[in-house]
C-alpha cells in the first residue's frame, strides 16, 4: 500500500521529530541525526559539539550541524551527561552524510531519565509515518 | 505574474526536476543541487560547470533615444565603449541607492541587451520606464523567449567550443558576440558570476533547442545549481543584490566605485554621488575569513575590543579554503587587510580577519590563474 521510504530508518533505534536517533545499549546512548536530516542538509561541513561532562536536557539544543548553506540545531533525544563526542567528525564531517547511523554518530551520553523519556520517543515505524506526513504534498 | 501562486519554470525544468533537489527561487522552481553543492562548486573550480540562469531578466533596449536614455540611466560610461562590449554596471535611484546590478551588452550604437537579476526585473522595468518617460525608445522583455546558460571554469572553452563556430579562446573577457550555439541563434558573452573564466549564452529558443544545448554541454561540464552558484560567487568576492546591497546601499559603500564614470557629470544619482564622494562612505563592504566557525547573514562584527563595527550580509563555508568566509559591512575607517575582527556566532565572538577579495589565491583559482597547474 505505502511506497518504501527513500530514507533509511533502521530498527532498534529511538527517533525524534527533530530527526535525531538514539541507540541505547546498556547504560549509554549513542546519538546522531537521521538519514532524512543528513540528506536534507546534504554537504555537512561543520559541527559545534558540547564538551564531555556537559549536562543535556531532552529536546534542548546541544550543538549545531552545518552545511554550506544552512545551520541546524542538534536536539538531545534524552537527558543525561555527555560522555564522548565523535572526534572523527572534526576532520570528516561528511561521515554523517556517508553513514548517519554508524560512523557518523555524534555524541554518546549517559541517560539520566531513560525509562520515562523513552516513552516520549518515536519507534522506527512511527518515525517513518512522521516522514511520510512531511513529504506528503512535496513534488519530489 | 504569479496570480495563481504557482511558481514559474525555465525551459530546462524537466532536467532539474529529474536530477535535482528543487526549491523556489525568485518565483521559479529551481534546483539547489544535483549531487552536492560541494561537488558542483569544485567541478567549476577544477574543470567546468553549467548553470541554468534563465530566470534572470533579459531585456532589449532600442530606438532613436536609446543611447541617450542608457547614458543617463547608468553611472558607467556606455557611449564611449566599443560595440561588442559587456559592461557590469548599477541601476541607481536619485539618492544613489542601488536598484539592481546588471550587465549591459552594447550590441550596437543605440541597441542594448540588459541582463538583470530575476527578483528585480519588474522593479527595474518600472524604474526604466519612469526615468525614460518622454524619450523615444522601446524596451522588449525577451526573458520568456530565450534560455540562458552559464558555462564556467578553467575548461569552459573546451566545454562550449564543440557547440559554436565562435573562436572562444580569442574572445576577450567582458565582450560578447552573436553567433549560433548548436545551430540556434545565440549571444555569447565572456562573463560570469563565479570568478572563473567562462561564458554566458543566451539562446533564442525556449523549448527543445534549449534542452539540446544543455544536453550537449553536459558532455563537457558538470550540471551545477543554485547552492554552488552562491558559494562560488561569495568565494570570488562578488556581491549578491538583495543580500550584499539594496536600495539603501550606495556604490561607494558597496566598494563598487570603480563602475562610476570619471568623465560623465550628469546621470541618475550623480548629484548625490558627488556629495557622497566628497564625504566618503560611512561604512564599507569587506571580506572576512574566519579561524573557526561559519559566519552567517546578520551576525554582528566586532573589533578586537568587542565594540560593534558592522554586520555580515553573506556568509558560507568556502570549499576551497575549508573555512568560513563572509562579506559584510564595517564602519569606516575600516580595519586593514589582515586585521583581526570578531564575528558573533550564537552569542560567542569568533575570530576572523579582514580578507582580500577574491578569497582564494588567484594564481591558483579564478580566471587569472596560472595555466595548467599540475
Amino acid at each position: 500500500m505505502s511506497n518504501p521510504s527513500p530514507y533509511q530508518v533502521p530498527d532498534g533505534l529511538f527517533y525524534t521529530k527533530e530527526h535525531e536517533w538514539a541507540r541505547v545499549t546498556g547504560g549509554t546512548a549513542k546519538v546522531g541525526i537521521t538519514d532524512y536530516a543528513a540528506k536534507t542538509l546534504n554537504d555537512i561541513v561543520y559541527l559545534t559539539l558540547p564538551s564531555t561532562g556537559k549536562e543535556v536536557k531532552q529536546l534542548s539544543s546541544f550543538g549545531t550541524v552545518e552545511s554550506i548553506k544552512a545551520v541546524s540545531e542538534l536536539y538531545a533525544p534524552l537527558s543525561g551527561t555527555v560522555t564522548s563526542t565523535n572526534q572523527e567528525l572534526t576532520n570528516h564531517p561528511e561521515l554523517i552524510n556517508q553513514s548517519p547511523y554508524e560512523a557518523g554518530w555524534i555524541i554518546e551520553l549517559k541517560p539520566s531519565m531513560l525509562e520515562e523519556e523513552k516513552k516520549t520517543l518515536l519507534s522506527p515505524r512511527q518515525y517513518e509515518e512522521f516522514l511520510k506526513s512531511l513529504d506528503a504534498g512535496h513534488q519530489n | 505574474m504569479t496570480t495563481t501562486g504557482k511558481s514559474r519554470s525555465t525551459p530546462l525544468y524537466e532536467f532539474h526536476r529529474t536530477h535535482g533537489k528543487m526549491v523556489e527561487f525568485a518565483g521559479y522552481e529551481m534546483p539547489i543541487w544535483y549531487t552536492s553543492t560541494m561537488e558542483e562548486h569544485m567541478a567549476v573550480r577544477n574543470h567546468a560547470g553549467i548553470f541554468d540562469v534563465s530566470h534572470m531578466g533579459r531585456v532589449d533596449v532600442t530606438g532613436p533615444d536609446a543611447a541617450r536614455f542608457i547614458e543617463n540611466l547608468f553611472p558607467t560610461g556606455i557611449g564611449k565603449q566599443p560595440i561588442g562590449k559587456s559592461v557590469y554596471t548599477l541601476l541607481l535611484n536619485e539618492s544613489a541607492g542601488i536598484v539592481d546590478d546588471l550587465i549591459v551588452l552594447k550590441v550596437d550604437e543605440g541597441k542594448y541587451l540588459l541582463v538583470v537579476n530575476a527578483a528585480s526585473k519588474e522593479k527595474d522595468l518600472r524604474h526604466m520606464e519612469r526615468i525614460g518617460s518622454g524619450l523615444n525608445f522601446k524596451i522588449d522583455d525577451i526573458t520568456e523567449a530565450t534560455t540562458m546558460i552559464a558555462v564556467q571554469g578553467p575548461s569552459a572553452v573546451e566545454a562550449l567550443q564543440p557547440l559554436t563556430p565562435l573562436p572562444l579562446a580569442e574572445m576577450k573577457r567582458f565582450t560578447h558576440a552573436f553567433s549560433t550555439v548548436k545551430g540556434i541563434r545565440a549571444v555569447v558573452t565572456r562573463t560570469g558570476y563565479t570568478g572563473e573564466d567562462g561564458f554566458e549564452i543566451i539562446v533564442h529558443d525556449a523549448a527543445s533547442g534549449a534542452i539540446a544545448v544543455w544536453e550537449a554541454l553536459l558532455k563537457g561540464a558538470t550540471p551545477c545549481a543554485l547552492g554552488s552558484r552562491d558559494s562560488l560567487r561569495l568565494e570570488a568576492g562578488l556581491p549578491l543584490y538583495g543580500s550584499d546591497m539594496d536600495e539603501a546601499t550606495n556604490p561607494l559603500e558597496a566598494d563598487l566605485g570603480w563602475v562610476i564614470s570619471k568623465d560623465k557629470k550628469s546621470y541618475v544619482g550623480s548629484q548625490r554621488l558627488a556629495s557622497l564622494m566628497q564625504q566618503g562612505p560611512a561604512r564599507i563592504r569587506r571580506g572576512i575569513i574566519m579561524d573557526e566557525r561559519i559566519p552567517r547573514r546578520d551576525f554582528k562584527v566586532t573589533d578586537k575590543a568587542g565594540e560593534e563595527i558592522g554586520v555580515v550580509t553573506s556568509g558560507t563555508f568556502s570549499p576551497v579554503l575549508k573555512r568560513g568566509i563572509a562579506m559584510g559591512y564595517v564602519k569606516t575607517p575600516s580595519p586593514q587587510l589582515g586585521e583581526t575582527v570578531e564575528v558573533v556566532v550564537r552569542d560567542a565572538p569568533s575570530n576572523g580577519k579582514i580578507a582580500k577579495l577574491p578569497f582564494y589565491d588567484d594564481s591558483l583559482y579564478g580566471w587569472k590563474r596560472k595555466p595548467h597547474q599540475q
